[in-house]
């Protein structure tokens, strides 16, 4: 809650022109914008990529944001709709690609590049998209379902039921792979 | 495993940091400084819904009183009483509901596509319920008359709606257009009820009710075009003015 009331009064100041406030909101929204890309592609060239081009796409309707209104949903929301923007222009471009027969030895790479991350991608790799940014904002960003609501523009039902099936399909997961209680999926 | 072990198991691979490129973040706020002035936010909600409904409601008056009020001086004093105060709350809704797509993290109580859905369903079933005269005399003819001057009433009423809130953000364009389109259906079909005194079943449930779903489709068509076209200017407008 603190953290909220902080982030929306960094908001307002930037809003007003602030450069001290501006900076501080990068500085530290900007890990968890960064870590709900790479949930979603497991790529950093991706997530680095759409993480300045929602940066930018901040500044330029900064105006929508009201003081007194959840902070985490606006920049959420604005964070996914680039992601599926991106997400449609990469099918796109995709389908117009020839396909090797082998890929190249720099595609597998990438996820390596990531190796300093925790096993969080691997772990929620194989969820459905909506049910992993659910997952995502709820339990990595640590909002409400309130919140989740208001950036995905759906009802708190429909954040319920996929984390609840979400919940359902890693419980699968890990069982398969034999993890009990007092087991970490994450590296520390 | 329960629940809050796979919680257990979140928490502790969300702690381990991911660290974003310093150089980037230090581009992003060069990026954003160069730029950065005051902005003016967005008037509170309920003033933009206010003024959505204004328009709607001047938009279908207007129409009417320059076509002749017949419609509402042929219906009965129960139909009045049913039609224009569920017309009033679909706008409301739809205005309510456009404001919350133009606003990014919004609070959404209603879907585009269950307000089109409930909407166009609850105007049948009124129309359905009050008006018991089944013949279909000129039925294509004076259908497509009163479709037409639906759809016609309709687009002031999306073009006024668009520019008031011109400075909102749609995340999900298509939704927006769709809803906008519904909502601008209404001002349409509002002018119609005042209007047109034809008053046999199955005209009202089917032209005067189609002008909902046409609406929201031609908008949702324009909001989809519009996200196809490549968005040239984007990085031009974050420049310092």
């Amino acid at each position: 809650m603190c953290l909220n009331s902080d982030l929306e009064m960094l908001m307002a100041r930037y809003q007003q022109g602030d450069l001290t406030a501006a900076t501080a909101l990068i500085q530290r929204l900007s890990p968890q914008l960064h870590r709900f890309f790479v949930v979603q592609f497991a790529s950093r060239v991706d997530a680095d990529d759409l993480l300045q081009e929602t940066w930018l796409r901040i500044h330029e309707v900064r105006h929508t944001y009201r003081a007194g209104e959840p902070v985490l949903p606006w920049f959420y929301a604005i964070a996914r709709h680039l992601r599926v923007d991106h997400y449609r222009k990469a099918l796109r471009t995709a389908a117009r690609e020839e396909r090797l027969e082998e890929l190249p030895e720099v595609a597998a790479a990438l996820p390596a590049g990531s190796g300093r991350t925790p096993d969080l991608e691997a772990l929620l790799a194989h969820l459905p998209e909506s049910q992993r940014e659910v997952i995502e904002m709820l339990k990595i960003a640590g909002m409400s379902l309130e919140e989740v609501a208001r950036a995905t523009s759906s009802s708190v039902g429909s954040v319920k039921q996929k984390a609840h099936r979400a919940y359902e399909r890693l419980r699968e997961r890990l069982s398969g792979m034999g993890l009990n209680t007092g087991r970490t999926g994450g590296r520390p | 495993m329960r629940d809050n072990e796979i919680d257990e198991l979140l928490r502790q691979a969300a702690q381990a940091r991911l660290d974003v490129d310093p150089a980037l973040l230090d581009r992003v706020a060069k990026s954003i400084g160069s730029s950065l002035h005051p902005v003016r936010p967005l008037p509170p909600a309920w003033i933009l819904t206010g003024g959505l409904i204004l328009i709607c409601l001047a938009v279908a008056l207007a129409g009417a009183a320059r076509s002749g009020l017949y419609g509402i001086q042929k219906l009965s004093v129960l139909e009045r009483v049913v039609i224009f105060p569920a017309l009033g709350i679909l706008i409301w809704l739809g205005a309510s509901a456009s404001v919350s797509e133009l606003i990014p993290g919004s609070r959404r109580r209603t879907a585009p596509a269950s307000l089109l859905g409930a909407g166009s369903f609850a105007m049948l079933a009124v129309f359905a319920v009050l008006f018991r005269d089944y013949r279909t005399d000129h039925f294509v003819s004076q259908g497509v008359v009163c479709l037409t001057a639906g759809l016609l009433h309709a687009i002031p009423a999306a073009l006024v709606s668009w520019l008031l809130l011109r400075r909102g953000f749609a995340v999900n364009p298509v939704a927006a257009g769709l809803v906008v389109g519904t909502l601008a259906a209404l001002a349409g079909v509002t002018m119609l009820e005042l209007h047109c005194a034809n008053f046999e079943a199955p005209h009202v449930m089917l032209w005067h009710t189609a002008v909902m779903p046409v609406s929201a489709a031609v908008g949702a068509l324009l909001a989809w075009a519009a996200l196809l076209r490549p968005r040239s200017g984007a990085h031009r407008r974050s420049a310092p003015e």
